[in-house]
C-alpha cells in the first residue's frame, strides 16, 4: 500500500517542479497533497488527513490557482536562468540527495519499515489527543501563533498599503 | 649573576594622576574651544599644559631621587577588572626608570611644543594639531607610569593612533596619508605579536589571582618554564620592533618623515620610537630569564644600527638621513638592553632624545629657511645665514658622532663597552656602525651647511633665521646634549655612572657581569670609537669638503652598491611584492564575489526610481539571492557533511 | 468527553513579555487615534513600556520558576536578555523618533513593529520549548522583515526586505527540519528532554540528533550571520532604513544568540565534542571574511555590516570556549555591542538629512572637526568596536578571547586577536575621514534633535561604563549562565 502510494506521489511532486504550465504545476501539487493526507490517514493520523485535505488542498491551493488564473500566467515567463545555473541547481539536487541518502542508510535499518503494525492507542491521531496537546503542553505555542499571525498582518498592511503622496 | 634585588619601597600618593591629566585637559580645549577662542589661546595651553606637566613630573623625580634607593611612587585610580582569577588595576606609578621617561617625555615635550607654535603657526589645522601632540603627550606618559602591562599596552596603542594621525597630518598630500597608513599597518603587525604576547603571559600564570603589574610580572615569572618565558619575551620584542622601526619593521619610519618635522622630533625621534626600549627595560626582570630573547634583541639591534647607517650613507633627503639615523640610533639601544645593560639603553635613549630632537628641530629650522625644500643637495653654506642653527646643529651632530665630551660619547661608549665584554662580534658590528654614523652625519653637515650655497637665487633672497621662539628650543637642547653626558661618566673618571646607580633599583644590571672591565682595556675601546668617529669624519670632509667630485666616482665605480642603497635594499618592494598585494587581491577577490553588482547598482542608481527598479529586477534575475541562497546551501552541505563525519 | 485540564499558569515569569506584547497592542491601537505621521507620544508609549519591561526583569531578577508546562521560565539567563533586548529596543526607538521625521516612515508602524519584534526576541531567551523558540523567532523576523521594507519609497529599502524574507524563509526551512528531527529523536521539543536523548541515544537516535544540530546551526547562523550564511547581512543592511539597520545589529543578533546558546549548551551541550570543531571553522571564517571585506568597503552602513559580522565571529570564539566563563563572556560582549553599534548607527543618523542619507565615507570628511561631538561619539564608537582599551570593546574582547585561552583554544585566540587587528585598520579608516579630510557635509546640530542626542549619551555612557567599570557587569553576566547547566 505504501508503494503504491508513494510512487504516484514522487511523480506528481516531480510534476509540480518540471510542468511548463503553472496552471499543471499547481493541479499536481493538488493531487500531490491529496496523495499525502490518504498516507496520514493510513497511518492512523485522521485528523491531520482531514487537515490536510481541507487546509491545504483545499483553502491553499484555491489561493494558488486564483492567483495564477489572475495574472494570467499561462506560460512560465522566458527562460531567466543564466546558462549553467540549471547544471548546478542539478548537481546540488544531487549532492543534497546523497547526504539525505547517506543519512537514511545509516538511520534506516534500525528503524521499522514499512508493514511492520504499530500498536496505537485508539485515541490516537484523534481530535481529543490533538486538543489536549494544544491546550496544555503547547498552550504557550498556540498563544504565540496568534501573536505570530497578528505581527504577520500588521507587517503585510504596512507593505501593501498605498503609499502616500 | 646574582645580586640582591633592591628593597622596592612603595608610597602611595594622590599627585600622579596630575601628569597625564594636564595635557588630556589641554586636548579637550583644544578639540573643543581650539576653533573658536583663536589661535593665541591655543599658542597659550598648548605648550604651557605640557609645562605644568612637567613641573609635576619634576616634583616626582626629585622625591625618587632624593628618597631611599627602590622607591617607586604609585597612586592607583580604581580597580578596572577585579573579578575572578583577574585583578587589574588603573594604577600610575613612577620608580627612577618612569621618573626619568615621564622628565623625557614633558621636557622634550615642552620644547618641541613651542617649536611648533611658530612653525605651524601658519598652518590651518593649527588647534587641531596641538590636540593632536597634547594627546600623544598624554598617551605616552600612560605608557610609562602604567603599573601594569595592560595599562602600558593602552599607551602603546594611544601613541600609534597619535603616531598615525601627525603622520598624516597634511592629508591633501597623498604620499603623507599613504605614508600614514604604512606606519599603521606595519604596526599592526608588531601589535598582533605583542597582543598575543601579553595573552600567553596571562594564560600561562594559571589560575591564582593577577594585578598584571610588572612587580608580579617579575615575580612569577621566574615561575615559568623558560621556553614559556622566551616566546613571551619574544613576542613582545616582535611588538617593539614595530613601534621602534627595528629590522624587519622599520620601513614605516623613513615614510613618517611625511609629517611636520616638530613631530618627526617628538614622537619619530625622542618619545615614541623608545617606547619598545623602554619595554624591554621595564620588563628586565622577564627578559633576564630568557637569554635567547636577549640575545636576539641584541643582534637585531646590532644590525639594525649597521643596516640603516649604510642606507643613511647615501639618502639626500636631510629628514631622510636623519630617520635613518634614528633607526640606527634604536638599534644601540636595543643592543645595550640586549647585551644587559638597561641603564646604558636607557642612557643612549636620554641622550639620543636631546641630540636627535635638536637635529631634528635643527632641520626643521633649515627647511622653514628653505621654504620648504628638503633636499641636501640643493643646500650649502647655510652658516652664513642661520648661525644659531648652524652652531646648535653642530653640536648635535658632534654629540650623534661620538666626539668625546659630548653626550652621544659617554652613552655610545657604555653601550660598546658592554658589548665587547658580552658579545665582541656585536661589538665589532657597532663600531663599524659608529664609524658609519660619524661619516653621514657630517656629510648631511657639510653639504648643509658649509661650502657654496647651490640653493637658486629666489630662495637664497628669502634665506634667514627662524624666530626666538623656535632657536631657544635649540639652544637649550644643544645644552642638554653637551652636559646631558655628564651623569653617566665611565666608572674611573670623577663623579663615575651616576645614571645607572639612579637606575639600579628599577633595571637592576647596574652591576657588570664579570666586575668593571679592566681600566686598560676600556681606555682601548674609548679610543677605539674615538678613533672611527674621527675617521668618519675625517672621510666625510674628504668627500664633501675638500674633494667634492668623489662621491660621484664612487657612486659610478660601484654602481650596483650603490644602486642597492639608494634603493633602501629594495626592501619595500619586497614587502609589497610579498604580503601587501596578495592581501590587496584577497579582499578584492572577496568583495567582488559578494559585493560588486550590489555596491555598483547603488552608486550608480541615483537616476530616477524607475530606471532604478529596471536596474533592481534586472539583477534579481541575475540571480543574486539565488546566489546567497546558494552559498547558504553550500554551507549547510559542508556543515552536514562535517557532523556526519565525525558522527 | 475528556475534560481539559488547563496547566496553572504561573504569571511572573511571563510579566515581562507580556508588558511589551500589550505595550505592542497600545501603540497599534493608539496609532488610529494619533495625528500625523510623527507623533512622538507613540515613542513615549513604546519606550515607557519598554522601560516597565525591564524594571519588572530586574525586580525578577532573584526569582525562578517556571509556566505553562514548563515551556517559558523564569532564570537569569531569560532576565539577562530580556532586560538587554529592552535595552537596545528603547535606544534604537529613542534614535527612530528624530530619524522617522527624515523619512517617510509612518511611526505607529514602526514602533508597532518593533515592539512585536521584541516579544519574539524575549521569547526566544526566555522559552525551554523549541517550537517556542522557533515561533518566537518567527515573530522577530517577520517584524523585521516588514521594518526593512518599511520606508516604501525607497528602492534599496525593499530590495532588502526582500532578499532579507526570501532568504530568512530558507534559513527557517533548516531550523524547523532540524527542529523535527531532533523531535523525532526524543519525542520532545522541550530542552531538557532533547539534552538526555543527547546524552544517552545510541543508534538513530544519536545520528538524527546529530543532524538536528547540524541543522539548528544553520539556522541560528543565518540569524547571526555568521559566515558562510552571511551573505544576506551587508544588502539588507545597507538596505533597510538606519535605524532598522541598527536594531538588526544589535537586538537581532543578540536575540538570536540568546536562543543559539540556550540551545546548543542546554540541550546539545552534551553533544559539544561534535558542534565545538564545526563552530570553531565557523567562527575563525565569519571573523576572516568580515574583517576582511569590510577592509575595501566605502559606505558606512556596509562597513558596519560586515563589521558586524566579523562581531558575530567573535561571539562564536566565546560560544566554542563555552563553560561558564565563556558563555559569560558571549553574554557581556552583547551588551557591550549593543551600545557600541547603536552608537555607531546613531551618529551614521545625525549626519544624515532628509533626503540625503549620507551614507558614504566620503561624506564624512571633516565631521570630526566641524562637529566636534559627533566626532567625539564616532572615533570613541569606532575605537570601541575595534576593541582598543580602556573601551568597552576592548574588555569584551578580552573576556571572550581568554575565555578562548583558558579552554585552551590557542589557535583560535591568535586568529581572534589577529582579526581584531586588522579590524582596527576599517575602524581609524573612519577616523582618519572624520579628522584629515575635507569636503564632507556639515551635520545638522545634535542639539536639534533631542532624542537622537540621548540615545547618542545614553550609548556612549555605556560604552565607556563598561569598559572602565566591567567588572560588576560581567559578574551579572556570569551569574546569568549559571542558570544553564
Amino acid at each position: 500500500m505504501f508503494f503504491l502510494l508513494s510512487v504516484p506521489l514522487v511523480l506528481f511532486s516531480l510534476g509540480v517542479v518540471l510542468a511548463r504550465s503553472p496552471v499543471r504545476s499547481a493541479l499536481s501539487l493538488v493531487v500531490a497533497l491529496f496523495l499525502l493526507a490518504v498516507m496520514f490517514f493510513l497511518l492512523d493520523a485522521r485528523m491531520i488527513a482531514a487537515l490536510q485535505v481541507i487546509v491545504y488542498a483545499g483553502a491553499i491551493m484555491v489561493l494558488f490557482l486564483f492567483v495564477i488564473m489572475l495574472l494570467n500566467l499561462q506560460h512560465e515567463p522566458v527562460e531567466t536562468a543564466r546558462p549553467g545555473q540549471r547544471t548546478i541547481a542539478g548537481a546540488f539536487a544531487v549532492v543534497f540527495a546523497l547526504v539525505l541518502g547517506a543519512v537514511a542508510l545509516r538511520g534506516l535499518p534500525t528503524m521499522p519499515g514499512p508493514g511492520v503494525e504499530v500498536a496505537v492507542t485508539p485515541s490516537f491521531g484523534s481530535v481529543e489527543s490533538l486538543a489536549e496537546r494544544l491546550f496544555t503542553r503547547h498552550a504557550l505555542a498556540f498563544e504565540v501563533t496568534s501573536v505570530l499571525l497578528l505581527g504577520a498582518i500588521v507587517g503585510a498592511v504596512v507593505l501593501a498599503r498605498k503609499i502616500p503622496r | 649573576m646574582h645580586e640582591v634585588q633592591p628593597a622596592v619601597v612603595v608610597e602611595n600618593v594622590t599627585f600622579l594622576w596630575w601628569i597625564p591629566l594636564l595635557p588630556a585637559l589641554g586636548v579637550l580645549f583644544h578639540i573643543f574651544l581650539g576653533r573658536r577662542v583663536g589661535k593665541t589661546a591655543v599658542s597659550v595651553v598648548g605648550p604651557s599644559v605640557v609645562a605644568a606637566a612637567f613641573i609635576v613630573s619634576l616634583v616626582a623625580f626629585i622625591r625618587v631621587w632624593l628618597g631611599p634607593p627602590g622607591l617607586v611612587l604609585q597612586q592607583v585610580l580604581w580597580s578596572w577588572l577585579p573579578v575572578g582569577s583577574l585583578d587589574v588595576r588603573f594604577a600610575l606609578q613612577v620608580d627612577a626608570l618612569s621618573a626619568v621617561m615621564i622628565l623625557v617625555v614633558t621636557g622634550v615635550g615642552f620644547l618641541i611644543h613651542l617649536y611648533s607654535v611658530v612653525y605651524m603657526h601658519d598652518d590651518p589645522g593649527y588647534a587641531r594639531y596641538f590636540a593632536y601632540l597634547n594627546l600623544f603627550t598624554v598617551a605616552m606618559l600612560v605608557l610609562v607610569m602604567a603599573d601594569n602591562l595592560l595599562l602600558l599596552f593602552v599607551g602603546w596603542e594611544g601613541v600609534g593612533l597619535c603616531s598615525y594621525l601627525l603622520i598624516g597630518f597634511w592629508y591633501d598630500n597623498d604620499a603623507n596619508a599613504s605614508a600614514g597608513k604604512k606606519a599603521f599597518i606595519v604596526n599592526r603587525v608588531g601589535d598582533a605579536a605583542f597582543l598575543v604576547g601579553i595573552f600567553w603571559l596571562f594564560w600561562s600564570f594559571g589560575p591564582g589571582s593577577h594585578t598584571f603589574s610588572f612587580s608580579e610580572i617579575a615575580e612569577r615569572g621566574r615561575q615559568l618554564s623558560p621556553a614559556v618565558v622566551t616566546g613571551v619575551t619574544l613576542l613582545l620584542f616582535v611588538g617593539a620592533t614595530g613601534k621602534s622601526a627595528q629590522l624587519p619593521l622599520y620601513v614605516w619610519l623613513p615614510d613618517a618623515m611625511a609629517g611636520p618635522t616638530p613631530v618627526s622630533a617628538l614622537i619619530h625621534a625622542a618619545t615614541m620610537v623608545t617606547a619598545g626600549v623602554y619595554m624591554i627595560a621595564r620588563l628586565h626582570a622577564l627578559y633576564e630569564l630568557a637569554p635567547i630573547s636577549l640575545d636576539v634583541v641584541a643582534t637585531v639591534g646590532a644590525l639594525t644600527a649597521v643596516f640603516a647607517a649604510t642606507i643613511g650613507l647615501v639618502q639626500t633627503d636631510i629628514k631622510k638621513v636623519l630617520a635613518y639615523s634614528t633607526i640606527s640610533q634604536l638599534g644601540y639601544m636595543f643592543l645595550a638592553v640586549g647585551v644587559g645593560a638597561f641603564s646604558a639603553g636607557i642612557f643612549h635613549l636620554l641622550t639620543h632624545a636631546f641630540f636627535k630632537a635638536l637635529l631634528f628641530l635643527g632641520s626643521g629650522s633649515v627647511i622653514h629657511a628653505m621654504g620648504g625644500e628638503q633636499d641636501i643637495r640643493k643646500m650649502g653654506g647655510l652658516r652664513r645665514y642661520l648661525p644659531v642653527t648652524y652652531a646648535t646643529f653642530l653640536v648635535g651632530t658632534l654629540a650623534i658622532a661620538g666626539v668625546p665630551g659630548f653626550a652621544g660619547f659617554f652613552s655610545k661608549d657604555m653601550i660598546l663597552a658592554r658589548a665587547y665584554a658580552e658579545a665582541p662580534m656585536l661589538w665589532g658590528l657597532a663600531l663599524v656602525g659608529a664609524g658609519l654614523t660619524a661619516f653621514y652625519m657630517f656629510r648631511l653637515f657639510f653639504l648643509v651647511f658649509l661650502g657654496e650655497c647651490r640653493a637658486d637665487a629666489h630662495t637664497r633672497a628669502h634665506l634667514h633665521e627662524s624666530p626666538r621662539t623656535m632657536t631657544i628650543p635649540l639652544v637649550v637642547l644643544a645644552v642638554l646634549s653637551v652636559v646631558g653626558g655628564y651623569v653617566g661618566l665611565p666608572e674611573f673618571l670623577a663623579w663615575g655612572d651616576r645614571f645607572s646607580a639612579f637606575l639600579a633599583p628599577a633595571v637592576g644590571g647596574s652591576a657588570h657581569a664579570g666586575g668593571h672591565p679592566h681600566l686598560a682595556l676600556e681606555v682601548a675601546l674609548m679610543g677605539a670609537s674615538v678613533f672611527v668617529a674621527l675617521a668618519g669624519i675625517a672621510v666625510a670632509y674628504r668627500f664633501y669638503i675638500q674633494a667634492p667630485q668623489t662621491p660621484q666616482q664612487l657612486a659610478a665605480r660601484w654602481r650596483r652598491a650603490y644602486q642597492l642603497l639608494w634603493n633602501k635594499y629594495y626592501v619595500d618592494e619586497l614587502y609589497a611584492a610579498l604580503f601587501v598585494r596578495p592581501i590587496v587581491q584577497l579582499a578584492h577577490v572577496l568583495w567582488r564575489q559578494f559585493d560588486v553588482a550590489v555596491v555598483d547598482g547603488a552608486v550608480n542608481g541615483a537616476g530616477g526610481v524607475v530606471q532604478e527598479t529596471g536596474r533592481w529586477l534586472r539583477r534579481w534575475q541575475t540571480g543574486n539571492v539565488q546566489h546567497y541562497a546558494l552559498s547558504l546551501l553550500v554551507g549547510t552541505l559542508l556543515l552536514l557533511g562535517y557532523f556526519l563525519g565525525r558522527g | 468527553m475528556t475534560t481539559l485540564a488547563f496547566p496553572d499558569v504561573a504569571w511572573l515569569p511571563l510579566l515581562p513579555l507580556m508588558v511589551i506584547g500589550a505595550t505592542a497592542l497600545l501603540v497599534l491601537v493608539a496609532d488610529l487615534f494619533s495625528e500625523g505621521p510623527d507623533y512622538d507620544a507613540l515613542g513615549w508609549l513604546g519606550l515607557i513600556g519598554l522601560i516597565v519591561a525591564a524594571v519588572c526583569a530586574a525586580l525578577l531578577w532573584n526569582q525562578s520558576g517556571s509556566t505553562l508546562a514548563g515551556t517559558l521560565v523564569l532564570d537569569r539567563y531569560g532576565l539577562f536578555f530580556t532586560i538587554l533586548f529592552a535595552v537596545g529596543s528603547g535606544l534604537t526607538l529613542l534614535l527612530s523618533m528624530n530619524y522617522l521625521e527624515t523619512t517617510d516612515i509612518r511611526s505607529g508602524d514602526y514602533y508597532t513593529l518593533l515592539l512585536f519584534s521584541t516579544v519574539g526576541m524575549v521569547l526566544m531567551a526566555t522559552s525551554v520549548d523549541l517550537i517556542v523558540i522557533f515561533l518566537g523567532l518567527e515573530v522577530m523576523s517577520i517584524a523585521a522583515y516588514a521594518l526593512a521594507g518599511i520606508w516604501r519609497t525607497q528602492v534599496r529599502s525593499n530590495e532588502a526586505a526582500l532578499k532579507y524574507f526570501i532568504l530568512g524563509a530558507f534559513a527557517s526551512g533548516f531550523l524547523l527540519l532540524g527542529i523535527a528531527l531532533l523531535f523525532g529523536a526524543s519525542g520532545e521539543t522541550l530542552l531538557p528532554r532533547i539534552g538526555e536523548v543527547a546524552a544517552t541515544g545510541t543508534g538513530e537516535q544519536r545520528l538524527l540528533v546529530t543532524i538536528g544540530a547540524a541543522l539548528l546551526l544553520v539556522g541560528f547562523g543565518f540569524k547571526v550571520a555568521a559566515a558562510p550564511f552571511h551573505s544576506w547581512a551587508p544588502d539588507v543592511y545597507e538596505g533597510a532604513p538606519t535605524a532598522v539597520t541598527a536594531f538588526m545589529a544589535a537586538g537581532i543578533k543578540a536575540a538570536a544568540f540568546a536562543a543559539f546558546v540556550r540551545v546548543f549548551v542546554d540541550s546539545l551541550g552534551p553533544l559539544a565534542g561534535d558542534w565545538r570543531g564545526a563552530l570553531w571553522i565557523l567562527a575563525v571564517l565569519t571573523m576572516t571574511v568580515g574583517n576582511v571585506s569590510a577592509l575595501v568597503q566605502r559606505n558606512i552602513k556596509r562597513l558596519l555590516a560586515y563589521s558586524s559580522i566579523a562581531h558575530a565571529g567573535y561571539l562564536l570564539v566565546g560560544m566554542v570556549a563555552g563553560g561558564e566563563n565563556g558563555n559569560a563572556a558571549v553574554l557581556f560582549y552583547l551588551a557591550v555591542y549593543t551600545f557600541m553599534t547603536v552608537g555607531a548607527f546613531a551618529v551614521v543618523i545625525a549626519l544624515g538629512r532628509r533626503g540625503q542619507p549620507h551614507e558614504d565615507l566620503d561624506d564624512w570628511a571633516g565631521v570630526g572637526l566641524r562637529s566636534p561631538f559627533l566626532g567625539f561619539a564616532m572615533t570613541v564608537f569606532m575605537l570601541s568596536l575595534a576593541g582598543v582599551p580602556p573601551l568597552a570593546g576592548f574588555m569584551g574582547k578580552f573576556y571572550l578571547f581568554s575565555a578562548a585561552l583558558e579552554a585552551g583554544y590557542v589557535w583560535l585566540t591568535v586568529i581572534a586577536v589577529v582579526n581584531s587587528l586588522v579590524s582596527v585598520y576599517y575602524y581609524v579608516g573612519v577616523l582618519v575621514k572624520m579628522y584629515m579630510a575635507e569636503g564632507g557635509v556639515e551635520a545638522e546640530a545634535t542639539s536639534a534633535r533631542p532624542y537622537l542626542f540621548a540615545a547618542l549619551v545614553a550609548t556612549l555612557a555605556g560604552t565607556f561604563l563598561l569598559g572602565l567599570f566591567p567588572t560588576p557587569w560581567f559578574e551579572i553576566a556570569r551569574r546569568s549562565v549559571e542558570s544553564l547547566i
